[in-house]
């Protein structure tokens, strides 16, 4: 390899970020050249992440049998040796309170097992990672970023912003490749906050249209509460754990620091806190997950951030960011596999998302915003295949993370194509039949339409495919795998609860000792069969409303009679610039459908061929999250389950037989399904009211807090500074009289205040 | 002449051995000349008399002077004295001078007429009304006629350039 | 109680004060003229001065203390009358007579050249400036300006105050000399104690023209420039008028 491993880790960031710079500093000088650094940084990430991803793939695959947990095991740890870039901060003796991290009996490291206060040094290192999971989102990230960023090429060429667009991306590319590297939770939560930042600017992109001011604020404040769960998560790891680091540290004097997800820690069960401590951290983390990833209650931005430029929506809203929830989940798979109520509360969050916003998007006549729902949708699925914590959960997961990339950007550029061509109009019921005029952009998105359906052997078959058995096998315990046990297996490491001493930091402690365990216990208690059946089922339901609002939007916008609204015909665009000629609705210029064919190819071959090598699953189970012992025991061999995949394939079928029913041949805006629906049409137009429940449980007192606020600033803090102004003044309109321009009255005041200087000598030389 | 009292107040001010009687009485010549000039230059509003008043205090201080040059046995104080007198007809010279410009600018001779240094949101200071004084009640003293009028010749009287 | 008993030094000199404030605010002008403040104000003034007269000292012969006591009398009230008189050319005329009498004071103390060069240089040159600007400025009769003071009783506390604490200090004064070592280290004459001491104005004059001859250049250039400072401020002031009179 002519370039070692650290430097190419450094590149994958450094690259863009040195793009984003460059492009912020001359971006206007460029005029229609400034997505050349953008791009060509983004490339060489995306060059870089490859044959990481590559030189990873050949470590873990030259180490031995990775099906073998133990071996997996062995694997790992050669990944798990972070190339430190330098120190960020450096406390010698940080106080940890509670270092119930190490339970009494196991002397593995320093920190006293006797509850006392143990000295322990507090770094953040700014190290970068290496890992199976990392070199995959690395690879990932990279890859549709560049991707987003030729068709933006096209997308964006006439924008004013042009420059700023594409310092925007480099930026978020380099936020998330750092995000995904970092090997610190403080660390994660810095570059967490710059993703959320990114999107904040990318959403606002238009900062003119009202729209899109509102709709980055509220992405931006609706993710700050996400952002509030991960800082109490980091503080309580501190407080639990004695340190951030993932991965294990040497300490100065040589001895061994395990970190949270070090391989040290890993390697007994027992290390890993639960009870109601390890519950609340996962909680907690869940919560950042659900701003990040949109998921329900937290969903409410991503629909409006469809308001940012279609790129822009398709890189971080399809395919990048919203997947910051799920990387971080899997990151930290072995805490959550010592609480499996948080691990219930993940599946359970995870399916009412996807299935309220499978519903949702059913009545939706923006196409973009079909697709956002599409998004949170499919997003509930991987948390609803997190939630089973069992290996085969965590990969399928990443396995739709990674297919849902592909056909999801791909929709979305393919939006994006039709929306650029109807000058701007995306209401799919103002056209129709559109496959005539765009056929590249009709075909591209009826392939990603049928892999996000589900439909063999599309991608999105598979990676669905394997979460529906992931699930299956915790909702029918003996089922047709029948050996295994997951509730069994996972009560075998179930960890000792610290509820005493854990919680101790917590000031008012004897009641909450007594409730947080307690709640704990009750979410433990939901981790039963019956529960996953009821999460199956709404599984099953999601897919068949999947196929339905996909194949739904594909007849509105692309069958039927041909139709074009009139902003189409007498949009210029720019393209006479370009040579294009002529007006109205066009196919797209190929630097937006080129990337839409490769993206195409991926999502229709990607699925069956990591499905039939198994290469994904087999490559991540090396990271140390996923090879920990708690997780790897929960690995069953690779199989084919006829009996979901027929489930699941008929479920789409029949959403995608109701969709050909209810619009295949019609004109878009005429009689449709939904009125059948009744009153649930209501409900599901209103996005079942979730806007305005927020607008009322929150904004509103929240408005009448700002009001009382800003009047005691007017009345009251105003007032007193003020006063304090008028004061000198005041002062001052007592003594004015005295300057009357009166040049006697002056010398008359000097030889008095002399005469008094005077008198009082003479009184002190008596005295 | 001098009151009985003064051996008294010899006697209770004086601290230490007296000094000349001549000294010191000189000294209170020139206080009382110096605060008189003070009192004329606080309270006068006419220019001029206000520079006579400085002037005034200007003496003053030469009698001080001249009695300090007596009390140590020296010239110092008397040479003084000659610069003081210069320097009175310097500024005495360049302060008529500026005297004159004012009343050209101003057709006053009046202190008050300056008021340019005040605060901005200040009234003028305008002097309350005076009573006017009655030029007719003023008693003349009236000679009474004698002799016989002298004849003047009226073509002559017309001639003349001043009366 | 004797007179003596009841005139202690301390009381004399603050009843002496106290008249003489009264008397200066009386015969201030202030707008209305009244004939019984004026003599109230006369009669103040003269007990003021009486009671100044007392706080000096016994001198050793009578004729020298009438003299002086003439003299002194002469400057104080015309000084005071230049103060209080109305009219300001009654004012300069007031003035000169102080002049003279400030002339007599300097010669009883031993200054004979000072008091006739104050005659000369202020009743010859200075007082006669004066009356020709009065003459070219002042308005026929009495000026309103020249019936009003500013802050009367202000000013004839503070003046009379000052007198008084000046007073106070003078009695206090004691016959040790200030400094052990004469200041010149060799001088060329010891003044005389006698009025008339021979070879005065020659011992004046080496003094002036030997040990303050710097002193006397400068104030000739002072004088020059002052001179050169007035024709120039006259006849731009004379410019500025024919300029603003087109």
């Amino acid at each position: 390899m002519p370039v070692s491993t650290p430097t190419l880790q450094a590149l994958v960031p450094a690259l863009p970020l040195a793009a984003a710079i460059v492009t912020l500093l001359v971006g206007r000088r460029l005029g229609h050249r400034a997505h050349l650094p953008a791009v060509a940084g983004i490339a060489g990430a995306a060059v870089a992440a490859v044959m990481l991803l590559f030189s990873t793939h050949a470590a873990v695959v030259g180490h031995g049998d990775p099906h073998a947990a133990d071996a997996a095991f062995e694997t790992a740890k050669q990944f798990d040796s972070p190339s430190t870039l330098w120190q960020w901060a450096t406390i010698d003796e940080a106080i940890v309170p509670s270092p119930a991290a190490t339970p009494p009996g196991t002397p593995l490291s320093a920190p006293a097992t006797d509850g006392s206060a143990a000295a322990i040094p507090f770094s953040i290192p700014i190290e970068l990672r290496l890992d199976p999971l990392t070199s995959t989102m690395l690879a990932l990230v990279t890859c549709v970023g560049l991707l987003v960023a030729i068709y933006s090429i096209g997308y964006m060429h006439d924008d004013p912003g042009y420059a700023r667009f594409f310092a925007l991306v480099a930026l978020f590319v380099f936020s998330m490749t750092m995000l995904v590297s970092a090997t610190n939770f403080l660390v994660v939560y810095v570059f967490w906050e710059a993703v959320g930042a990114c999107s904040y600017l990318l959403i606002g992109f238009w900062f003119r249209k009202p729209e899109a001011a509102r709709a980055a604020k509220k992405a931006f404040l609706v993710n700050r509460i996400g952002d509030f769960g991960l800082a109490i998560a980091v503080f309580l790891i501190w407080m639990t754990y004695g340190t951030l680091n993932f991965h294990d540290a040497t300490l100065a004097d040589g001895s061994l620091q395990p970190g949270v997800l070090g391989v040290t820690r890993l390697e007994e069960p027992g290390r890993i806190i639960g009870g109601a401590v390890g519950t609340a951290i996962c909680l907690c983390l869940l919560l950042a997950a659900c701003g990040k990833s949109a998921q329900a209650p937290l969903h409410v931005w991503l629909p409006d951030a469809m308001e940012g430029p279609t790129p822009a929506s398709s890189l971080i809203h399809a395919a990048t960011m919203v997947t910051a929830g799920i990387y971080l989940v899997t990151r930290c798979a072995p805490l959550f596999e010592a609480c499996p109520g948080a691990l219930v509360a993940v599946s359970i969050v995870g399916a009412v998302t996807a299935l309220v916003a499978g519903l949702i998007a059913t009545v939706q006549n923006d196409l973009k915003r079909v697709l956002a729902y599409s998004t949170i949708s499919q997003l509930g699925y991987m948390f609803v295949s997190l939630g089973t914590g069992t290996l085969l959960g965590f990969t399928a997961a990443i396995f739709h993370l990674v297919t849902h990339a592909f056909f999801k950007a791909l929709l979305f550029m393919g939006a994006g194509s039709v929306m650029h061509s109807m000058g701007g109009v995306i209401d799919m019921r103002r056209f129709g039949g559109l496959r005539r005029i765009m056929p590249i952009t009709a075909a591209t998105f009826l392939v990603g339409s049928l892999a996000l359906a589900g439909v063999p052997p599309f991608a999105g078959f598979f990676s669905k495919d394997e979460i529906l058995a992931s699930v299956h096998a915790k909702a029918f315990p003996g089922g047709h795998d029948g050996h295994h046990e997951p509730s069994t297996v996972a009560a075998a490491f179930h960890p000792v609860s610290f509820s005493g001493r854990a919680v101790s930091f917590s000031g008012k402690a004897s009641a909450d000792e007594t409730v947080a365990p307690a709640a704990a216990a009750w979410l433990d208690g939901l981790d039963r069969p019956r529960v996953w059946r009821v999460i199956w089922w709404m599984a099953i339901v999601t897919a068949g409303l999947t196929a339905f609002y996909s194949f739904r939007a594909v007849f509105m916008t692309f069958t039927g009679p041909e139709r074009v609204p009139e902003e189409a015909m007498g949009h210029a665009h720019g393209h006479e610039a370009h040579g294009h000629g002529g007006s109205g609705p066009h196919e797209s210029p190929p630097v937006m459908t080129i990337p839409l064919c490769i993206l195409a190819a991926a999502s229709a071959v990607s699925g069956w061929w990591l499905f039939s090598t198994h290469a994904l699953s087999d490559f991540l189970a090396a990271t140390p999250s996923l090879a920990a012992p708690a997780v790897a025991a929960t690995a069953v061999p690779h199989a084919f389950h006829m009996d979901i995949a027929i489930q699941g394939t008929l479920a789409a079928a029949i959403g995608i037989a109701v969709a050909a029913v209810g619009h295949l041949g019609r004109r878009s805006d005429g009689p449709q399904m939904e009125r059948f629906l009744g009153p649930l049409e209501w409900l599901f137009a209103n996005r079942f009211f979730i806007d305005q429940v927020y607008s009322a449980l929150v904004v509103k007192p929240l408005e009448g807090l700002a009001f009382v606020a800003a009047a005691f600033d007017r009345f009251v803090i105003d007032g007193t500074v003020d006063a304090v102004g008028r004061l000198p003044v005041a002062a001052g309109s007592i003594v004015r009289g005295l300057q009357s321009g009166l040049v006697q009255r002056y010398a008359l005041a000097g030889a008095s205040g002399v005469l008094l200087i005077v008198l009082a000598l003479f009184w002190r030389l008596r005295g | 002449m001098m009151p009985a009292v003064q051996l008294a107040t010899l006697a209770v001010i004086a601290d230490g051995p007296a000094i000349d009687g001549l000294t010191a009485n000189g000294l209170i010549v020139g206080a009382i000349l110096f605060a008189l000039g003070l009192a004329g230059i606080l309270t006068r509003r006419n220019l001029i008399v206000m520079f006579l008043c400085a002037e005034l205090m200007l003496q003053g201080i030469s009698v001080s002077l001249v009695a300090w040059s007596r009390h140590h046995g020296d010239w110092g104080g008397q040479m003084l004295v000659i610069f003081v007198l210069t320097v009175a007809a310097c500024e005495a010279a360049i302060a008529l001078v500026l005297v004159l410009g004012a009343f050209a600018r101003t057709g006053r001779l009046d202190s008050q007429a300056w008021q340019s240094l005040r605060e901005d949101n200040l009234p003028r200071v305008v002097d309350h009304a005076l009573p006017s004084i009655d030029t007719a009640a003023a008693k003349w003293p009236k000679l009474t006629p004698a002799g016989v009028l002298p004849e003047t010749d009226e073509d002559e009287l017309l001639e003349r350039e001043h009366v | 109680m004797t007179l003596a008993e009841l005139l202690t030094p301390g009381r004399l000199l603050a009843g002496a004060v106290t008249a003489s404030a009264i008397s200066l605010w009386l015969l201030l002008p202030r707008g209305r003229e009244s004939g019984t403040a004026r003599w109230l104000g006369t009669l103040l003034g003269i007990a003021a001065l009486a009671g100044l007269a007392c706080a000096g000292r016994r001198l050793g012969s009578l004729g020298e203390e009438g003299v002086f006591l003439t003299v002194s009398l002469v400057a104080v009230v015309s000084g005071a009358a230049t103060v209080l008189t109305r009219s300001p050319v009654y004012s300069a005329i007031w003035f000169a007579m102080c002049l003279l009498g400030v002339a007599g004071v300097l010669l009883v103390l031993g200054a004979q050249f000072l008091g006739v060069a104050t005659i000369v240089v202020y009743a010859g040159a200075i007082l006669v400036m004066f009356l020709f600007v009065l003459m070219l400025a002042q308005p026929a009769g009495l000026a309103p300006y020249d019936r009003v003071s500013n802050e009367p009783f202000l000013s004839a506390v503070t003046a009379a105050v000052l007198l008084g604490l000046l007073t106070l200090s003078i009695g206090r004064l004691s016959a040790e000399p200030v400094s052990a070592a004469p200041v010149s280290a060799a001088p060329i004459a010891a003044v005389s104690a006698d009025p008339l001491a021979e070879n005065h104005v020659a011992r004046l004059g080496a003094e002036l023209f030997g040990r303050h001859l710097v002193s006397v250049e400068a104030a000739g250039v002072l004088l020059l420039v002052a001179l050169v400072g007035a024709i120039a401020v006259v006849s731009r002031g004379e410019t500025a008028g024919r300029e603003g009179s087109r």
